[in-house]
């Protein structure tokens, strides 16, 4: 009878159809929320298992915490050892820089406090002897990459991986969800995507909102798209949000690492696509500090990127613009 | 960012951004038109906080002469005398007279309504009239008729609500169907003290606390519950059909005659409503309470915000994104609501006295007028009727004005 019974169960078994459930973890890192969704038939993955992954990330990449890696860098004169994840940023980090000319640059870190956009937010403007001096101190040439040493020219030397920290963070959690076999999932730090997969058992296509800046209180997203992806990572910079206003003068947390000053063109947000969220997350702050027609430009150049643009004509209306392969992405 | 926001960002507020765009059209160009020159009769709280509204707004009106019987009133009204060239009277007859007003501002108590309103219709004058907009049902029958000999006067009722942004918001939410079929509405306005006034030394207790007596006031009902009562009406463009209330002095045994507890039951057929308005002297728990009900949401209103509650079902059918991607995230509201309006607005009656401009100055009739304030103090008479008499009331076919 026992036999019997397990045989039964053993059949069942075999000719059982995946019953698909959909999970989400929801928490708050880096300073923002992540959220998480995945299909799968049991809960592979835990949030304290993201909550511990996160908090590893945190230990090495985030400014905000005193004890972290990049602080310890940051702090010391001419360098220290570093671990697996500010390894792989920071190796990233040297080469976007040298794709865009210098206009991603995670060395920007004094500008960025000089600005007010640091751990401690200001409202104060530098002048401009005191940007020209801070300027000596950024650039990535200053830095060095030695197997698992990261050494600096100068004890100025100070980098921020607000740009791109969060983009491979992404990419972490999604390698995660793939060491557990996951094959249908979401992954979302900060407006930071990376999506892989098909919603089940429905095999729809995730849908990803592209959030529209709202300058004017009025203005409520005339421009809000949703686009529809199977695989890759999305990614968007915008001046729309963190800026203070100083003599009329509108003072964005983006600051342009050549010319020591915020972003101020026609452009109010970026939203970069590739294959991974570090790709999409180092080119979208260095596409804004572009501006349209040489961002349109420079993304076209390369296949491993898409973009769309949000930006404001002459005449103050805001318009948008997208690369030939994002306009693929929004009408497949 | 939370998906959330972006239901809010797709539907919600592209809904707003009209709505807006209305609003300012309203009441963003007002360079050209000409000052209104003023004249406030009744003093009290609500007149001179009309006239302090006012004195904001030197491009739309200019304020000339204040009016109340009680010299203490004009007293407070002093404060509104910013040139020192105002003037002051005791007979309200004095500022019909004066050629050099164009309108008026009526707050005085409710039993004066029809009597002042009917004398400034005649004289010539343009009418903000605070609500309710008359004492009982016969009177509004008769302040419709008188105007309607009056083609090019404006007479608006003082249901500020009706223009503030919000509100004005929220009807478009039900028009658009946001909140499916609603079939309930609960309205309070609560408070926790006797709702009196101090009696100054050499005055009556009737002249100051004319709302405790019933031949100067309609209660609860008329000074507070009407403003939801009409904004239920104007929303869903209705009218109740059936009254059931109860009520009594429950708590402030003062010799009071209106009731300091009141609760009525509004029936709504065409529309398969239920309103529940209530308010109570004794409790300040809830203040101002009011929440639509409705097979697809909620949303629960206060004086100066809104928010937007899906239903279970609608929260899903509402997601259609999986994520979004924007540069940093928002917060949101911690029920799970969603903020209807993200500015503040300001007080209702700037809405209202930017409107009462606008109607004057280009003869137009404004959104709270005669025949939608009639509609509402047939309500009230009603509620009170019912609550008085222990009946249940009827709509009347002479209330159905056109």
């Amino acid at each position: 009878m026992r036999l019997f019974l397990l045989l039964i169960l053993v059949v069942l078994g075999a000719h059982r159809s995946v019953e698909w459930k959909r999970y989400t973890i929801t928490g708050t890192a880096q300073g923002t929320t992540y959220s998480i969704s995945y299909y799968a038939e049991d809960s592979a993955v835990t949030k304290s298992v993201i909550d511990s992954v996160l908090m590893s990330l945190d230990s090495s990449l985030s400014l905000y915490k005193p004890y972290s890696r990049i602080n310890q860098f940051n702090n010391s004169a001419k360098g220290i050892a570093i671990d697996n994840h500010l390894r792989e940023v920071v190796k990233k980090s040297i080469a976007t820089c040298k794709a865009t000319n210098g206009l991603f640059d995670i060395t920007v870190q004094p500008l960025v406090r000089a600005w007010g956009f640091g751990v401690t937010k200001t409202n104060t403007v530098p002048d401009a002897t005191a940007i020209k001096n801070i300027l000596s101190c950024v650039n990535t040439k200053l830095l060095r990459l030695k197997r698992n040493r990261l050494i600096k020219a100068k004890p100025c030397v100070k980098i921020d991986l607000n740009g791109i920290a969060q983009g491979y963070s992404v990419d972490v959690l999604a390698a995660l969800l793939e060491k557990h076999g996951i094959k249908n999932y979401i992954v979302e730090l900060g407006g930071e995507i990376s999506v892989k997969g098909r919603k089940q058992p429905s095999g729809e296509k995730m849908k990803i909102g592209i959030e529209s800046p709202n300058e004017d209180a009025f203005e409520n997203h005339p421009l809000q798209k949703i686009i529809e992806l199977d695989a890759g990572a999305i990614t968007t910079s915008g001046s729309y949000r963190q800026y203070y206003e100083s003599k009329g003068q509108k003072i964005t947390h983006l600051i342009n690492p050549k010319t020591g000053y915020p972003h101020k063109n026609e452009l109010i947000s970026v939203t970069v696509y590739a294959k991974d969220a570090i790709t999409a997350d180092a080119y979208d702050n260095a596409l804004m500090l572009m501006g349209l027609k040489q961002a349109l430009a420079f993304v076209e150049r390369r296949k491993d990127l898409a973009a769309y643009f949000v930006y404001k004509n002459a005449n103050g209306s805001i318009a948008d613009t997208a690369s030939s392969a994002f306009l693929k992405l929004m009408n497949p | 960012m939370q998906r959330r926001n972006f239901i809010r960002q797709s539907g919600l507020l592209t809904a707003g951004f009209l709505v807006h765009q209305q609003m300012l059209q309203a009441y963003g160009s007002t360079a050209v038109a000409k000052t209104i020159s003023i004249g406030i009769i009744g003093c009290g709280d609500r007149g001179v906080g009309l006239g302090s509204v006012i004195n904001n707004m030197p491009e739309q009106f200019q304020l000339k002469a204040v009016c109340d019987v009680l010299s203490f009133r004009l007293d407070q009204a002093k404060k509104l005398d910013k040139q020192n060239n105002l003037g002051y009277e005791k007979d309200y007859r004095k500022i019909l007279d004066d050629k050099t007003i164009d309108a008026v501002i009526i707050a005085t108590p409710l039993h004066n309504h029809y009597e002042i309103a009917a004398a400034a219709i005649k004289a010539g004058k343009h009418v903000y009239l605070e609500k309710t907009m008359t004492y009982d049902a016969d009177q509004s029958l008769a302040l419709v008729k008188l105007t309607q000999q009056y083609p090019k006067q404006v007479l608006q009722v003082g249901h500020q609500y009706r223009y503030t942004p919000l509100y004005f918001k929220v009807k478009e939410l039900i028009d658009k169907g946001y909140l499916g079929k609603v079939t309930q509405i609960d309205c309070r306005w609560d408070r926790n003290w006797n709702w009196r006034r101090a009696v100054p030394q050499g005055y009556t207790d009737r002249q100051v606390n004319w709302r405790m007596y019933k031949e100067y006031s309609g209660g609860l009902p008329a000074e507070l519950l009407s403003h939801q009562v009409d904004f239920i009406n104007w929303a869903f463009n209705t009218h109740p059909d059936e009254v059931l209330g109860t009520g009594g002095i429950d708590y402030y045994k003062d010799g009071r005659e209106t009731f300091d507890n009141v609760q009525t039951i509004l029936r709504y057929n065409k529309d398969g409503m239920i309103g529940n308005f209530g308010a109570t002297c004794g409790n300040e728990k809830d203040g101002y309470l009011f929440k639509l009900k409705g097979t697809k949401g909620t949303i629960q209103l206060l004086m100066n915000d809104g928010i937007f509650f899906p239903e279970k079902q609608t929260k899903s059918e509402l997601e259609t994104v999986d994520g979004v991607t924007g540069a940093t995230k928002i917060e949101w509201n911690k029920d799970g609501g969603i903020p209807i309006l993200k500015e503040k607005s300001k007080d209702g009656s700037w809405y209202a006295l930017k409107e009462f401009h606008k109607t004057v100055t280009e003869n137009l009739k404004p959104v709270s007028n005669v025949i939608t304030g009639a509609t509402t103090a047939f309500c009230v008479h009603l509620m009170n009727q019912s609550i008085y008499k222990h009946s249940i009331e009827t709509w009347k076919p002479e209330f159905n004005l056109v």
